[in-house]
């Protein structure tokens, strides 16, 4: 029985001992692809956490505080949202309107503190629902890396709208 | 007892009472506001209008008319009347569940809230709220009125009392509380018709501009609705967090049955009972408030001249103490529980047969000297403020006859056993501070806190200047008895979990005990 030497058999050439044929190909896709976004502007991907790629409406991501028409804090303090978090994730400290405060507050009753733990909310977006005010809404999308467990806790100053608007309503 | 029928069902009431009562002893809730057990009926709030009737009586024969089934014919009168201000007659006819009479309560819930905010997200009152109950059970869901609500500012009426003018629904409750329960006639209302307000209208000059009274408390609790408020528990929390637990008040001898409201392990207030038909209506603030005084300040390390070290280190040398000393005197004990006071006992006649000369007394305030025990300081609440003074007075923990004796006999002995006397809740509010306490001023004059021995579940002034404090469980920490002014035992449930390792003041005096007796050998 004759001896098969399969390794001399298949023996690579010298072009294919230096990967020619392989690294061509390769540097074909990389130049088609050097084509396509470099001269015809046609990438896929984006830069990434500078820009961020548009979000569905329903999605359900940073918490954001909202104001009423008149800029002054949609939420009351009622607590609702706190006790129905399946997470614990929310933690609010109730008080009584100061005087020089009281332009921004439509009740007597404001949150002193309203923290949000990021690493605890499931986002299941219950508070939203619980909110009788609407004044919480799961639309501040997605939240980012940190580098410190304090840096996921998200404060009033973090969550409050800037400017008031209508009543969002119920989401699309 | 007469016989009635209600919405067809013929049952049996009271024939004393008015058809509310009477209704609720059956098991038939008819809707009210106004209308209160304990207070006049004044009828004004027109939510507990029901149909009354009777059956059509020939007017020749006197005979009961009847239908071709045999069922009486029953005429209805045309008017709602409100079953508070009715009296049960026999063989009447009420409709609560009527159409006509869901329709009326409908109709009186709208006019109701015509004027309130309804506000509730922000009303401290939400969740245990009758307006809010009645709304949802039997208020219709939308308001015709499209006018703008009346508005007033929030005005503070009370030391610890605030009234939101807005919410008022007029029932009336409050006024009636101040006037024939605490018989003081300064609640009113004030202006007419739409503007109507209740106000606090001082009596005469010597009463100050707000409402001073040790029941403002019960006024917010008998408001059926969120107008009156009591401002130390404002925003604190919400209704539906507390953990409820029936059981007593520690603040006087009357040992008024409470509801216990936890949260988080800490004491937020005292309610009312569950059955207050059977116990108490009404509780005083003292009781009511002072629970915070449980999660705060507590002692909970054993002090050594003022510095806190291990039980190990402390107790040897203050049961050294004890054993080298030959004249002891315990001071206090009365809020302490039945079962520590026998324990106790049992301890000092060990103590008396080991040749020690053990006087005990529980006398420390004037109150108490003067033997005003079953004295009461108003309509409820007791002159002396401890819950277990009755047991000590018959125990017979009373030693020395007079005061007099009792402070020489102090500034003799050589070690004084203080048993909570200088602890917040009991016996004294915390803003009048432990300093002003008439034991804190003797101890102080003689300077008699090198040979004392505090026992004690709060920290305080008097902690840090004894020779040694010894922590113990409180009052709502354990299950215990307490003997009621009267003698009637009644018990306390554990509602606040301790802190690990705590021992009550009995056990503690008992490790001392055992300890010096180690010490011997």
């Amino acid at each position: 029985m004759a001896i098969v030497k399969v390794h001399e058999k298949y023996k690579w050439k010298f072009l294919e001992k230096n990967y020619f044929y392989s690294i061509g190909a390769g540097m074909l896709v990389t130049l088609g692809a050097f084509f396509k976004t470099g001269i015809l502007n046609k990438a896929v991907t984006i830069r990434y956490p500078e820009e961020t790629r548009p979000v569905s409406n329903r999605l359900r991501g940073l918490h954001t505080l909202k104001r009423d028409e008149e800029d002054r804090e949609r939420c009351t303090a009622c607590f609702c949202c706190q006790w129905s978090c399946p997470a614990d994730a929310i933690h609010i400290e109730a008080a009584e309107v100061p005087p020089e405060r009281a332009h921004l507050h439509p009740e007597d009753k404001y949150a002193k503190v309203f923290q949000v733990d990021l690493l605890r909310c499931i986002y299941c977006g219950l508070c939203e629902e619980a909110c009788p005010k609407g004044a919480i809404y799961l639309d501040g999308g997605i939240p980012m890396p940190a580098d410190h467990r304090d840096k996921f806790i998200r404060n009033k100053e973090d969550m409050l709208e800037e400017k008031g608007g209508p009543l969002i309503g119920e989401r699309i | 007892m007469v016989k009635i029928t209600v919405d067809g069902t013929e049952v049996l009431v009271n024939e004393k009472k008015n058809l509310i009562d009477a209704l609720k002893d059956v098991g038939v809730s008819v809707p009210h506001f106004c209308y209160h057990p304990k207070l006049e009926v004044v009828g004004m709030c027109r939510l507990c209008m029901v149909e009354i009737g009777s059956a059509k009586v020939d007017p020749a024969t006197k005979q009961i008319v009847k239908d071709q089934t045999g069922k009486p014919i029953v005429i209805f009168n045309p008017k709602m009347q409100a079953a508070c201000n009715t009296p049960v007659t026999e063989g009447m006819y009420v409709n609560v569940n009527s159409e006509k009479a869901k329709a009326a309560r409908a109709g009186v819930m709208e006019f109701q809230l015509i004027n309130h905010p309804l506000d509730c997200p922000v009303c401290d009152k939400a969740g245990e709220c009758a307006l809010q109950d009645y709304s949802f059970s039997v208020g219709d869901s939308g308001s015709r009125f499209r006018e703008h609500k009346r508005n007033h500012p929030v005005e503070k009426i009370g030391t610890n009392l605030r009234i939101v003018h807005n919410r008022c629904i007029l029932c009336y409750r409050c006024v009636r509380f101040e006037r024939d329960i605490v018989g003081r006639d300064d609640l009113e209302l004030q202006e007419r018709g739409n503007e109507t307000v209740i106000g606090y209208t001082p009596l005469n000059a010597s009463s100050g501009p707000l409402l001073d009274t040790n029941y403002q408390g019960a006024l917010a609790d008998l408001c059926p609705v969120g107008a009156l408020l009591n401002e130390n528990t404002l925003f604190q929390s919400r209704v539906w967090w507390y953990d409820a637990k029936q059981s007593i008040c520690h603040g006087c001898s009357e040992l008024c049955h409470v509801t216990t409201n936890v949260k988080d392990n800490e004491l937020y207030r005292y309610m009312p009972p569950k059955n207050p038909e059977e116990t108490n209506y009404f509780i005083c603030d003292a009781g009511r408030f002072s629970v915070h005084e449980f999660s705060r300040n507590r002692l909970h390390a054993y002090l050594l001249k003022g510095h806190p070290g291990k039980s190990v280190d402390i107790l040897p040398q203050v049961a050294e103490n004890l054993l080298n000393a030959s004249k002891v005197a315990i001071v206090g004990g009365s809020t302490l529980s039945n079962e520590e006071v026998d324990a106790i006992q049992l301890l000092v006649n060990e103590w008396r047969n080991s040749s020690k000369d053990v006087a005990w007394e529980f006398r420390t305030e004037t109150p108490m000297w003067e033997n005003r025990f079953a004295e009461k300081a108003d309509f409820l609440m007791m002159v002396d403020r401890r819950p277990n003074s009755k047991k000590l007075l018959d125990s017979k923990a009373v030693s020395i006859g007079e005061r007099k004796g009792w402070e020489e006999y102090l500034s003799q002995v050589d070690l004084i056993i203080v048993l909570n006397e200088f602890s917040a809740p009991y016996a004294f509010d915390a803003t009048r501070g432990i300093e002003n306490s008439e034991l804190y001023k003797l101890f102080e004059q003689k300077d008699l806190w090198k040979k004392t021995i505090l026992v004690s579940t709060h920290e305080s002034a008097a902690t840090k200047k004894a020779l040694a404090s010894l922590p113990v469980k409180a009052f709502p920490e354990m299950e215990a008895t307490y003997t009621r002014h009267d003698g009637q035992i009644r018990k306390s449930i554990p509602v606040l979990k301790p802190v690990k390792g705590l021992k009550t003041a009995s056990e503690v005096l008992a490790s001392l005990s055992g300890k010096a007796e180690l010490a011997r050998r």
